[in-house]
């Protein structure tokens, strides 16, 4: 086998790999926190690619062209104001159900992915939109006509979901907030009574959460350069898919189940049938959880008399 | 709680404020600047407009909720917070013998008052009645999360269309077989998933979803792929509802030497569906009061307890599944039918999620509960179709706001009374 | 045993279902045109297609006069491309909106059970795009379309690959759809008639972003053309993909690609510069055609994709219903089958099938400013 093609179909995995993994991390840290599928996440993903083509053309048009503050601002403004969305649809769709049975909030999730997308469909049209290249070249091992490549933008996705996982596993496991958010986590009402304000801690980790798909969003959407109101729900599955693979609610899980399942992908689809790589992928699914029933990385449930 | 608060319009106009600026933030950038190519246009009235919206219902809440009437009906919208279990009470009321056949005879008549276009909403309303009768058995009574319910509905579905594409069999022929295989399959799909706990068997069940989906998109040569097939209709006693016969009967009207109408063959596939769900809905009852649905409901609330009292959890959760899977198999066979041609693309996650929609906001294991939210969730979005492209965003507001109305669901599950001494009905 | 909540809830649904039927009234003396396309879903965009295009033909031919002095008024359906909601949407044309004909769906899978639904009540249905062969090869009457089909555009296709570009290793891309797939098998079977076989046919998934793993696949089978069925959407990530592997193979695609938005999903012009498609003949090359066209951009609007089509499909709707001075399907398909119509998109006339007789792909080939042009 051709060494070039095999080394950049593991690229390839690699890549889209890691950005499952930075879309399954906001996935797996709200479920970590109230064991709830937060359906919505893919469309806030969604929500950030359009931040940042209306942000890019704002700051071009005050005249910025330095390359890494036109890259900080859009991402600093796209993750704070997804983190809004984050804040406000936790409030408005989830804090209400709090206390109610565990599938209620996950119905309101899927009613307000619905509402998002057709939100941004009514105010944006239904078309293609895109984002003009921002970063350009590619780093290439290899001569002439054989060669494994990466583009920057890549790396930059790459090193973002480690650095992102890395970020949060440490705010998780050394800071205060992390203490509070893992005792919310295991007993929100007797964190309550030790002086934990739990819904601010909820709602700070929804913010979280959101930012990293802003984080996802913006990156993403360079490297592919396109965008429309549907792209979370596919992408939204399968790093839902990535995070379970994972263990979900827990971090290094998320970031290994991207990269497990965009492997799994990008060599099927490579190796053996596109048609078939969806299939594959859930069928790797099924098989890792009757093995390991609780994902990858993740704790097993302790089964409670 | 101090008996005479203080109305605090500060408060009031402070939050109303802050409300508004935090709409502008999140409402701001999309619906104010609107893409065209790279560049932006300016809509910024939009976004403005809606946050002064936000913020004057946000005042107005925040100033309604310190005065005792004002809390008195926002509570009222909100829906109270109770948990537990109620129990029915025994004395049944006069009216209770008369509500059944009053129902039956209500829904009979459907067809007669109906136009057929209201008619066919209503069939699709019956068909997901039914699916949320399949699904209530599987997450409402027996506790497990299924995220992909409508593989089983697909199996339905495509063996009605296999059935006649391949071996030339018809409806009621296809329809008990439908159930079979559905059941079979459903079977096959729950014996690896018997382990596996809460949210990863809704991922799992979710993958075989989407498995069953892709794989009948792909099999060109045997389904058809993404151009479909195609599905009978029923007949009666060879008789056709077609205008010209397509399965080598006589067609309805001219046997009975009437006009044709296309309506007669909606008439007919409601009839029948309107049994087979009564039937279902008999069938569903019963089995909650049986040994087999009572083991369900033990097992959703406590496995370890079932475990160690004796319940073989590997059947009843199989049982469960299987059960699930034919009620979802039938309806399949129906929307097929009714359809007259099915490609995968019915068969996708949203469609599960619908279905999972219906049986929590019923209640999550109340049949009544399910049928009123089938009824709801089908017709509204048709219902909604004069608002044209704010269908679908009207339809997720009605979503979330149905779940934060009745968080517990639209009706909450009662448990059945025995009386000691007595025989229990 | 029900509660006080369950009976409102019963309430509820009630009063939903009556109110949305109290909603439905009629006028009289407009002829009605149902406009059945996606408005919601993934695939919104060409419903808006639809609509604009309608919308304007209708407008045109009112301040003309009309048919027969009345005016005629188009009826938005959305089906969202689902079979299920087309089925829904075709019953409530016919049932509460009383349309006299139907230009519409977009997708085959939603045009094939709707048709079923308009013959079933004698309405005359003609689809601007659904371009799958099974549409029309059912020997319905009252099926006609605006568009080619598949199989003669596949054919077009392999013609240009095989005899024009010479290629010799054809890679083959497909998006599991009807259209793409139909369209992919179509120009496989024309070149094997050709005497060559395709070197890799594989299905991408709508709706993703990321091909590299299949590009890297075209790569290693060392194709030097690519022939993508699909839909824009994805053919702009795929063609990107293409030519950031550094992968010169030509890129030839269908009519679904016809769309500024093409550029826009690719991320620049740079990319599509050099990209092949098959297309019917250039309206702005037509008499006929400027003029409408003229009209859409002083409104702002980029006739694009399947506007025209749908415009043509309104002009030939009610020019049969003028001819034939009725709205009955059987002679207004007779009329159709026998006669012509002068259209936006140029004379049309129909076989005993309700194809077009002439369908006129020809070839485009994008340039690096993001525009395209005959060949």
């Amino acid at each position: 086998m051709d060494i070039y093609i095999l080394g950049q179909q593991l690229l390839n995995g690699l890549i889209l790999g890691s950005i499952y993994g930075l879309i399954a991390i906001g996935y797996t840290m709200v479920y970590g926190i109230i064991g709830m599928i937060n359906f919505a996440h893919g469309d806030i993903y969604m929500i950030s690619a359009y931040l940042t083509a209306i942000l890019l053309s704002l700051i071009f048009s005050l005249g910025i062209t330095s390359l890494p503050v036109v890259l900080l601002l859009t991402l600093f403004f796209a993750m704070a104001i997804t983190g809004t969305y984050g804040w406000a649809i936790e409030r408005v769709a989830y804090r209400p159900l709090r206390g109610s049975t565990r599938l209620a909030p996950l119905i309101s999730a899927i009613g307000m992915s619905l509402v998002l997308q057709s939100y941004v469909q009514i105010s944006q049209g239904a078309r293609n939109q895109g984002v003009p290249i921002l970063i350009k070249g590619v780093l290439r091992l290899g001569g002439e006509e054989q060669f494994v490549q990466i583009t920057y933008i890549q790396i930059l996705i790459v090193i973002a979901s480690f650095i992102g996982m890395a970020a949060l596993t440490y705010i998780i496991l050394r800071t205060s907030l992390g203490r509070q958010c893992r005792a919310t986590q295991q007993d929100r009402k007797m964190a309550a009574i030790l002086g934990i304000n739990t819904n601010r801690i909820i709602s700070t980790v929804f913010v979280i959460g959101s930012s990293m798909a802003a984080l996802a969003g913006v990156l993403v959407t360079l490297n592919y350069g396109s965008f429309d109101f549907y792209i979370g729900f596919v992408i939204g599955i399968k790093a839902f898919t990535a995070a379970v693979l994972g263990g979900i609610g827990s971090l290094p899980g998320a970031m290994l189940g991207g990269i497990v399942l965009g492997m799994a992908e990008g060599l099927f689809s490579g190796f053996v049938s596109s048609d078939y790589k969806d299939v594959f992928a859930f069928g790797l699914l099924v098989l890792v959880l009757v093995f390991r029933p609780s994902g990858l990385l993740g704790k097993p449930e302790i089964e409670k008399v | 709680m101090p008996i005479q608060q203080k109305t605090s319009l500060r408060k009031a106009l402070l939050d109303g404020f802050w409300s508004g600026i935090l709409a502008l933030i999140i409402f701001g950038p999309i619906s104010g600047l609107v893409l065209k190519g790279y560049e932006v246009q300016n809509e910024l009235m939009r976004p403005l407009l809606i946050a002064l919206s936000v913020a004057v219902g946000r005042f107005l809440i925040s100033y309604l909720i310190q005065t005792t009437k004002g809390r008195y009906y926002l509570g009222k919208l909100v829906g109270k917070r109770d948990a537990g279990v109620t129990v029915a009470s025994l004395t049944k009321s006069k009216y209770q013998h008369l509500l059944i056949p009053v129902l039956v005879l209500a829904g009979l008549s459907v067809p007669l008052l109906l136009g057929k276009y209201w008619l066919t909403v209503v069939i699709l309303a019956l068909i997901y009645v039914l699916l949320g009768l399949g699904l209530n058995i599987v997450v409402g009574l027996a506790g497990m999360l299924d995220l992909g319910y409508v593989a089983f509905y697909a199996v339905g579905a495509y063996t009605l269309a296999m059935g006649a594409q391949y071996f030339e069999l018809g409806f009621w022929t296809m329809l008990p077989v439908a159930a079979i295989g559905a059941a079979m399959f459903g079977a096959m799909l729950g014996f690896p998933v018997l382990r596996m706990h809460g949210d990863y068997l809704a991922i799992v069940t979710l993958g075989f979803g989407e498995i069953i989906r892709l794989v009948l998109n792909n099999m060109l040569e045997i389904t058809g792929g993404p151009n479909g097939a195609s599905a009978p209709s029923p007949t009666l006693f060879g008789l056709e509802f077609t205008r010209r016969a397509k399965q080598g009967g006589i067609p309805f009207h001219e046997y009975f030497d009437i006009a044709y109408s296309p309506s007669y063959k909606y008439i007919f596939i409601y009839l029948i569906l309107f049994v087979v769900v009564c039937l279902m809905i008999l069938f569903v009852t019963r089995l909650k009061q049986m040994p087999m649905g009572r083991a369900w409901e033990a097992l959703r609330e406590d496995e370890i307890a079932c475990r160690s009292l004796g319940i073989n959890h590997v059947t009843v959760k199989l049982s469960a599944f299987m059960m699930g899977a034919m009620v979802g198999g039938i309806a399949g066979v129906f929307f097929a039918t009714y359809q007259g041609f099915i490609n995968p693309s019915s068969f996708t996650f949203f469609e599960s999620a619908l279905i999972l929609a219906i049986v929590v906001l019923g209640g999550l294991g109340s049949t009544v509960g399910v049928i009123v939210a089938a009824l709801v969730l089908t017709i509204l979005p048709e219902a909604l179709r004069d608002f044209a492209e704010y269908r679908v965003l009207l339809f997720g507001i009605a979503m979330v706001l149905m779940m934060v109305w009745k968080p517990r669901g639209l009706i909450r599950i009662k448990r059945k009374a025995y009386e000691l001494g007595e025989p229990t009905a | 045993m029900m509660k006080r909540s369950s009976w409102k809830s019963l309430l509820l649904t009630i009063v939903i279902g009556v109110l949305a039927m109290a909603g439905t009234a009629n006028a009289a003396d407009t002829i009605k045109i149902g406009v059945a396309g996606p408005h919601t879903g993934g695939y919104a965009a060409f419903g808006e297609q639809f609509w604009r295009g309608a919308e304007q033909a209708c407008k045109d031919i009112n301040a003309a006069g009309g048919i027969d002095g009345k005016m005629i008024e188009v009826v938005k359906a959305d089906d969202a491309c689902e079979p299920k909601q087309a089925v829904s949407v075709a019953n409530r044309l016919m049932d509460v909106d009383n349309v006299q004909a139907v230009a519409g769906h977009y997708c085959s899978s939603s045009t094939i059970p709707a048709s079923e639904i308009y013959a079933d009540a004698d309405i005359l249905v003609m689809t601007p795009g659904s371009t799958n062969p099974k549409v029309t090869e059912r020997q319905m009457k009252g099926v006609f379309r605006m568009c080619g089909r598949d199989d003669q555009q596949g054919a077009v296709a392999a013609n240009f690959i095989i005899n024009t570009l010479k290629a010799k290793r054809v890679a083959v891309i497909h998006d599991k759809d009807s259209y793409g797939q139909g369209l992919a098998d179509a120009m496989i079977d024309k070149m094997k008639a050709l005497g060559v076989t395709e070197v890799l046919y594989e299905g991408l998934t709508r709706g993703e972003k990321d091909f590299n793993s299949l590009v890297t696949k075209v790569k290693s089978v060392k194709a030097d053309a690519l022939f993508f069925g699909g839909l824009h959407t994805e053919a702009g990530p795929l063609v990107r993909q293409l030519r950031e592997q550094g992968i010169t193979a030509a890129f030839i695609s269908g009519d679904a690609i016809n769309s500024a938005d093409f550029v826009t999903a690719a991320g620049g012009p740079q990319y599509v510069d050099g990209v092949y498609m098959t297309f019917g003949q250039d309206p702005l090359t037509l008499k006929t055609g400027r003029d409408v066209i003229e009209k859409f951009r002083a409104d702002g609007y980029e006739p694009e994709g399947y506007t025209l089509y749908a415009y043509a499909t309104v002009q030939a709707l009610t020019a049969a219903m003028d001819a034939t001075n009725s709205t009955n399907l059987d002679k207004m398909a007779d009329w159709l089958h026998g006669n012509s119509v002068n259209t936006v998109l140029g004379e049309k006339s129909w076989d005993s099938k309700g194809d077009l007789k002439v369908s006129d792909f020809v070839m485009y080939q994008w340039d690096a400013k993001g525009k395209f042009r005959q060949l």
